[in-house]
């Protein structure tokens, strides 16, 4: 029961095997990031290690460590060129750690592999903004906590349970000081030293280029692009186009944005109702904003316009943003197109879509004025035989070709890129617009979530004395021309998902009130920063809150938390019974006492309710009872559950009253 | 390094008795007592946590930095657990214990523990030795520290030291026990020598029967302490009468003088060594003996309580070079 030494302490073999399931736990979440060769170096190493514990083997000589450990990470400098940098060093780590765990014979090298395993975890935390991966994390913390409980000499020392129901309490009690130094740490508004780019955390979306088909895939993903408050009125549905990156040049096949767009536009006239709402984006490799069409206010700080109307932010950031913007559903332009846009807009590759370029010619013969033009090229799509899927044929080479002549079934994209290269043969500018269209309202929380599959293209063309108008060719596609597909999907303009929740309308509103505590835990948790912590202490009724105010209120509450935590931690000092029935037991005595009948220290349960009921017949029943079920519990035979409970509650619900004497 | 740490713990131990004063055992260890510092891995750990906090900071990463504060919390948790493993805790100790030369001498505590929670890695520490144990909730355990003896001589320790490291080994909580232990080494037992009282016994020329407890049953006498077990007369207390004695009439009767004076031709450790063996001897043999000593003098007297006493005058005799 003795022993001479805590820390040069030789570690047992479920130690080990504990702290081992505790890393794989922690990379685990962190598997998609790492070379493939570091995940197998990290289970060999665990692996050849507790085998050797099995065997009752210590770890593998000195020499062989270092040779491993040398190759290892050398070849991982090779592969990575620095250590530098969060994915690096996160990949680092995890390779230290496996190779640690080779070694690990210690209580020593145990708090160090522990200590890998929360840096891991911080790691993989600063670049991620899911809860639930927090959560999984904060697991696996408790987990690794527990296994560095284990007392070096006593009985309970392999009790799991107990390791584990004690860092519980102890994460338990270290959670309020953390809420507090969460609170109230001064955050700094800009890193102190320049991150270097990972190019970690890209999300799913639109690009800068389109070919017919990209949008499909987007169309499966039911991934939350952003999401919109509007602060008072709605526009309608035909109105909620949220504009993305606008394509310009054509190359036959796909349609690409230019780099280096100028960031002057062309002054416009506004009109229409004025929508104010509230953009809540998703962090975004990407620097563009969806808005509405058209954008005429916004905060300047944070975003600009381009000469396309595209809003974009200043700086891509890797944290979720929110930007207020104000747009108006009509524009008419103050000036011409200028001769180098007109230029951009009309071209077309030489010699590429030859059929199409003809059939352009044949209708704008035809139908020689612009919007007529237009108007007759939808009446096509409208009336013909072409069919709106998710699963169109391949295209390759000519696609505008392929898809009017041949397949006639396409997505939005390929309608859009078709109807921009029509328009453009007949000297018409145009150009495609991606971005979103729809959205599902969050009734539970009043605003509107725009998904992945709400991604949608669709053109603009000028036409002189109007500017730029908005045609959506797909929306021509008659809907008994819509195909079903492999998956049952989709209208135009309507998302797997809403279809989906039109079937099962509850599970659609356990979406909806999920995605609003996802908001909530965006809004409140993730982008939470010194404006937040400004408004708390307003809250606080803390008059002209800064920095020095915020650190003052920390300081207390720490101190109060501090003084909170010696209270809780010393509690269990002062003796208490475990057991419930014992709690329950001493309940009842001390309600007892409180009427005046207080229990003598060496009296049996049966005697005190003997001098209870001589005193207060009234209460004579109730007390012999609980009485005599507690020496039962007791001191009988081993107590059945139920009878245990019964007793407590009855205990519980037992309040006497009155004086020592009956009345 | 080692040395400087050490000359910094004895001035803190002696600054923490000019503070405490002397304490009278059992102790309960009062909050005011206990110290706590960081241990390396807590150290560590605090460079791991003001890193964290930086990362969190600088990638503004409100999830990272609510991992990071967690951690730290948790840290705090610990260091007051570390601290309330020791707060409240009874402690006892043996203030004698024996041993020989070349030995160990077992320095006995005990924990007492009247709290409702477990307290783990409790490590005992005198003369630089230690033990762990852990005490389960409203126990009172023993703890026997064993510390090597090199030499004969009584060593006299100021103090003991309380520690524990418990939860997570990142901080480390102590106290001193300002009481005085004291380890009576008695010298190594040897010499070829026959004790006298056979051979050298002046008269009666009555050899010596070597008593293995065949002697001649005499009676029963009163219990006293130190009574060899074997003597007891079990039937007597069975039957519900007094604890009771067997005594013997042997030969061995006869007092028996160990005496210094009696070994001229050893030096100084080597008589002290013959005396010690003979002590065991006459002792192992249930003879009555008594001990000559320059200066001290104890009375014939057998059993346990006896032998101590002969063996801590032996090991209290001023060695050489201070006798002289």
């Amino acid at each position: 029961m003795s022993a001479t030494a805590a820390d040069g302490a030789r570690i047992s073999f479920d130690e080990l095997l504990m702290i081992s399931g505790c890393l794989a736990l922690s990379l685990i979440a962190d598997v998609a990031e790492l070379p493939v060769w570091v995940t197998v170096t990290v289970a060999v190493s665990v692996a050849i290690r507790l085998a050797r514990a099995a065997q009752g083997a210590d770890a593998p000589p000195r020499a062989i460590r270092l040779i491993v450990s040398a190759v290892s990470i050398g070849l991982l400098f090779l592969q990575l060129r620095t250590f530098n940098g969060l994915s690096a060093g996160g990949t680092l780590l995890c390779l230290v750690a496996g190779l640690k765990i080779l070694e690990t014979r210690t209580r020593r090298d145990l708090r160090v592999v522990a200590m890998i395993v929360y840096f891991l975890s911080l790691a993989m935390l600063l670049q991620s903004e899911s809860f639930w991966l927090f959560a999984y994390l904060v697991g696996v913390t408790w987990l690794t906590t527990s296994v560095q409980l284990r007392p070096t000499v006593s009985p309970s020392a392999g009790d799991r349970r107990r390791n584990l129901r004690l860092a519980g309490r102890l994460m338990a009690q270290a959670m309020p000081i953390a809420i507090v130094f969460w609170l109230f740490f001064p955050r700094l508004g800009g890193p102190l030293w320049q991150l270097p780019d990972d190019g970690r955390g890209a999300t799913s979306g639109l690009g800068d280029s389109m070919s017919p088909g990209d949008i499909t895939d987007l169309a499966m993903s039911d991934e939350v692009a952003f999401r919109v408050r509007f602060t008072a009125q709605t526009p309608p549905a035909e109105d909620r186009y949220w504009r993305g990156p606008v394509l310009h040049d054509f190359d036959g096949r796909a349609w690409t944005r230019p780099e280096a767009w100028r960031t002057v536009y062309p002054p416009l006239r506004f009109h229409g109702t004025a929508y104010e709402y509230v953009v809540s984006l998703e962090p975004d490799r990407h620097h563009w904003i969806f808005a509405l069409d058209w954008p005429s206010q916004w905060n300047a700080s944070q975003a600009y316009l381009t000469t396309d109307y595209m809003l974009m932010q200043r700086s891509s950031t890797m944290e979720p943003v929110d930007v207020i913007v104000t747009s108006r559903p009509l524009i008419e332009p103050k000036d011409p197109l200028t001769p180098g846009m007109r230029r951009i807009d009309t071209a077309l590759p030489s010699g590429r879509n030859p059929r199409s370029m003809r059939l352009a010619q044949t209708i704008h013969a035809a139908h020689p004025d612009a919007l007529d033009f237009v108007h007759a090229v939808l009446d096509m799509f409208r009336h013909e035989e072409f069919f709106y899927t998710l699963k169109p044929p391949r295209l390759a080479g000519d696609t505008v070709d392929e898809f009017l002549f041949d397949s006639r079934r396409g997505f939005c994209g390929h309608y859009a890129s078709a109807f921009a290269a029509l328009m453009r043969a007949a000297g018409i500018p145009a150009r495609v617009v991606t971005g979103y269209h729809g959205g599902t309202f969050n009734r539970f929380a009043g605003y509107w979530i725009i998904r992945q599959s709400d991604a949608h293209a669709w053109d603009e063309v000028w036409i002189e004395g109007h500017g730029w108008l908005r045609v959506d060719p797909t929306s021509m596609i008659a809907p008994e021309r819509v195909e079903r597909g492999l998956n049952d999907i989709v209208s135009a303009g309507q998302s797997v998902t809403s279809r989906w929740q039109q079937r099962t309308p509850w599970l659609g509103d356990i979406r909806l009130r999920l995605d609003a505590l996802r908001l909530l835990w965006r809004d409140r948790i993730l982008r939470f920063d010194e404006t937040s912590q400004v408004r708390l202490l307003e809250l606080l009724h803390i008059p002209e809150p800064d920095g020095r105010k915020l650190v003052l209120v920390l300081a207390a509450c720490l101190t109060a938390g501090m003084g909170w935590l010696t209270w809780q931690i010393r509690r269990d000092l002062t003796l208490r019974p475990r057991d419930r029935v014992e709690r329950a037991y001493a309940t009842l005595c001390r309600r007892l006492a409180a009427i005046g009948l207080e229990r003598a220290p060496a009296e049996a349960a049966e005697a005190y309710a003997a001098r209870v009921a001589s005193h207060r017949p009234d209460l004579a029943a109730v007390v012999v009872d609980l009485c005599r079920r507690y020496s039962d519990l007791r001191y009988a035979r081993p107590p059945a559950l139920r009878t245990a409970a019964a007793f407590i509650v009855r205990v519980r619900s037992f309040r006497p009253r009155g004086s020592r004497a009956s009345s | 390094m080692k040395r400087l740490r050490q000359a910094a713990a004895t001035g803190l131990a002696r600054w923490a008795e000019r503070r405490h004063g002397r304490d009278a055992l059992p102790l309960t260890v009062h909050r005011r007592r206990i110290y706590i510092l960081p241990t390396r891995s807590g150290l560590a750990l605090g460079l791991l946590l003001a890193a964290m906090l930086l990362a969190g900071l600088n990638y503004n990463s409100n999830l990272g930095l609510a991992f990071g504060f967690l951690m730290t919390s948790l840290a705090l948790v610990a260091m007051h657990h570390c601290h309330r493993n020791l707060l409240g805790l009874g402690v006892d100790a043996e203030p004698d214990a024996d041993g020989f030369a070349g030995g160990e001498v077992r320095f006995a505590f005990w924990l007492i523990n009247a709290a409702g929670v477990e307290r783990c890695d409790i490590e005992v520490r005198c003369a630089g030795r230690s033990r762990i144990h852990t005490v389960p909730a409203h126990e009172r355990q023993p703890v026997v520290v064993p510390v090597p003896l090199t030499r004969r001589g009584v060593i006299r320790l100021e103090r003991f030291e309380l520690r524990t490291r418990y939860p997570f080994g990142w901080f480390r909580a102590w106290t001193y026990v300002q009481a005085p232990l004291t380890a009576h080494g008695a010298p190594r037992p040897g010499g070829e020598l026959t004790p006298p009282g056979s051979a050298a016994a002046s008269g009666g020329g009555v050899p010596a029967a070597e008593p293995r407890g065949e002697e001649d049953f005499a009676g029963l006498r009163s219990y006293a302490a130190g009574v060899p077990l074997k003597h007891m007369a079990w039937k007597v207390l069975a039957r519900g009468g007094e604890p009771a004695v067997r005594s013997y009439s042997g030969l061995a009767a006869q007092p028996q003088w160990l005496e210094w004076s009696a070994l001229t031709r050893l030096d100084e450790e080597g008589r002290l060594s013959q005396l010690c063996q003979w002590v065991l001897q006459s002792d192992a043999a249930q003879r009555e003996y008594g001990l000559r000593l320059p200066g001290t003098e104890i009375a014939p007297s057998r059993g346990l309580s006896h032998r101590t006493a002969c063996l801590r005058a032996l090991a209290a005799h001023p060695p050489a070079s201070t006798a002289a």
